[in-house]
């Protein structure tokens, strides 16, 4: 049943390679994204949280496109990439960006709610205890919410796994460079005579999708019993 | 009861006005190669303004994604494809009512990109760092792309040093090279008309592929819809061919038998 050719076997790596470095390069923005809506006072949260939340809402394809606008050669920041000689597009930087930016409003409300959930009481007995603000961040709400980074974790590399729409917009579908699972299994269908490939595909997709998804439900329970104890 | 009789006759007499509504009312599917997009829009105005009544529905992609479509029971009266391989797949399928197919159109291959100086053959593609075109497993443009890069002895290199940016259809390669984001592009020598800001760097030799050329056919569906046979005939019309001419489009012999 699964008959995988060189190039999936490159789709898989690239999925794979394009999927952790998206989740681990978004999640220190992520954390202090998540620890500003949560723990800062300043006017203009609402609006903060809605750009965030932007790509969660937006079709996929759209976000693919306002990046394009934003890094393609003749885009806004087109200039300045191309003289520091970075080639975004057509790139595997192109599709972790791509990922990342798609990915990033699931990270943050997981994070959020971690963080959310701290015991109040603790956070206020640092502060008579004399604590500064990063070390009640570095010895009370990091480790409290690491379990809710985790679990955000997991829930963003799924969906990276499966992004789509801006990475075919951003990145391109380059075998080999970019074209990563979903990329490839649509290009199978699209082929006459390609659908046993695409299945192949679909199955390995699946596959991986319900370990990181399992993954993520562990880990949630976890944080879960943590929480109420 | 006389107001039941006259409800009967009024429904009847509704009946005989719908039969008898003009023959030429009625929709008509068309699954047409992405490269004939901006022809046969106009093709589709002229031919409604002459037949009012008519809606023409066009859906335009790449000839093996429109053939795949088209083979799983979507609606289409006219499959237009940019290669033979797919009319031929059809065929096959039992889709197309093949003494309609004919060829409605020719065409050449070229590479554009951004201004540089000319490709002096296409060994010169190696230069260069991205090079987009159809995906071959479903893009005519990319299999005859693919054809002329193997013919030249460069294909395998091209590929294995990963420059080929796979479009989903020529169009999409046009707008990567006169976006700018890829540094040559294979497209239709009627496709290079449309670019704003690519250039046309090399005219791929004919001896490097087979003949490009746009086999039409009806489907089974469409050789009953009598608005879509209408259209068939007017594709072989005279004021047709001006249009298909004005796009850049070689047309075959006015008169060309039906297969």
């Amino acid at each position: 049943m699964l008959n995988l050719s060189p190039q999936d076997m490159q789709a898989i790596w690239l999925s794979a390679q394009v999927a952790t470095a998206a989740t681990l390069i978004s999640v220190p923005f992520g954390f202090v994204v998540a620890y500003f809506l949560v723990f800062v006072r300043l006017p203009g949260k609402a609006l903060i949280e809605g750009v965030v939340n932007l790509p969660l809402v937006l079709p996929p394809v759209v976000v693919g496109y306002l990046l394009l606008l934003l890094f393609g050669q003749s885009g806004l920041m087109g200039p300045v990439f191309q003289s520091l000689g970075i080639r975004i597009i057509f790139t595997l930087k192109g599709a972790v960006i791509a990922s990342a930016v798609v990915g990033f409003p699931l990270l943050v409300r997981s994070i959020r709610t971690g963080m959310e959930d701290i015991d109040e009481r603790y956070l206020q007995a640092s502060r008579t205890l004399g604590a500064r603000w990063w070390d009640t961040l570095l010895t009370i709400i990091l480790p409290l919410s690491g379990r809710a980074v985790l679990a955000g974790m997991t829930l963003m590399f799924a969906r990276s796994l499966g992004e789509f729409g801006a990475t075919i917009i951003l990145a391109g579908n380059i075998p080999g460079v970019t074209q990563t699972i979903p990329l490839a299994i649509y290009e199978y269908t699209n082929t006459p005579g390609g659908d046993r490939m695409a299945l192949s595909l679909c199955l390995v997709s699946i596959i991986i999708s319900f370990v990181v998804l399992l993954a993520n439900e562990s880990v949630s329970r976890k944080f879960r019993q943590r929480a109420t104890r | 009861m006389m107001k039941k009789e006259i409800v009967l006759l009024l429904s009847v007499l509704q009946m005989f006005l719908v039969a008898i509504v003009p023959v030429w009312a009625g929709e008509v599917h068309l699954s047409v190669a992405a490269s004939m997009t901006d022809a046969i829009k106009e093709l589709d105005a002229v031919f409604m303004a002459d037949h009012p009544g008519v809606t023409m529905l066009p859906n335009f992609g790449s000839s093996g994604s429109l053939a795949k479509q088209v083979a799983q029971g979507a609606a289409a009266d006219l499959f237009v494809s940019a290669n033979p391989k797919w009319m031929s797949y059809l065929e096959t399928e039992g889709k197309i009512a093949r003494q309609t197919v004919r060829d409605l159109a020719k065409n050449t291959l070229v590479v554009i990109g951004p201004q540089r100086a000319p490709l002096k053959s296409l060994n010169d593609l190696q230069a260069m760092e991205r090079i987009a075109l159809g995906s071959p497993g479903s893009v005519p443009a990319g299999q005859y792309a693919a054809q002329a890069m193997r013919a030249a002895g460069v294909y395998d290199r091209l590929v294995e040093s990963k420059k080929l940016v796979m479009a989903k259809d020529v169009r999409q390669a046009l707008l990567y090279a006169d976006r700018g984001e890829v540094d040559g592009a294979f497209v239709y020598g009627t496709d290079a008309l449309l670019v704003q800001k690519a250039v046309i760097l090399y005219t791929v030799p004919a001896n490097l592929h087979d003949p490009i050329s746009y086999p039409m056919g009806l489907t089974v569906e469409g050789e009953k819809n009598s608005a879509a046979r209408a259209f068939y005939d007017f594709l072989a019309s005279p004021a047709a061919i001006g249009i298909l001419e004005k796009y850049g489009f070689g047309t075959p012999a006015a008169g060309t038998a039906v297969k």
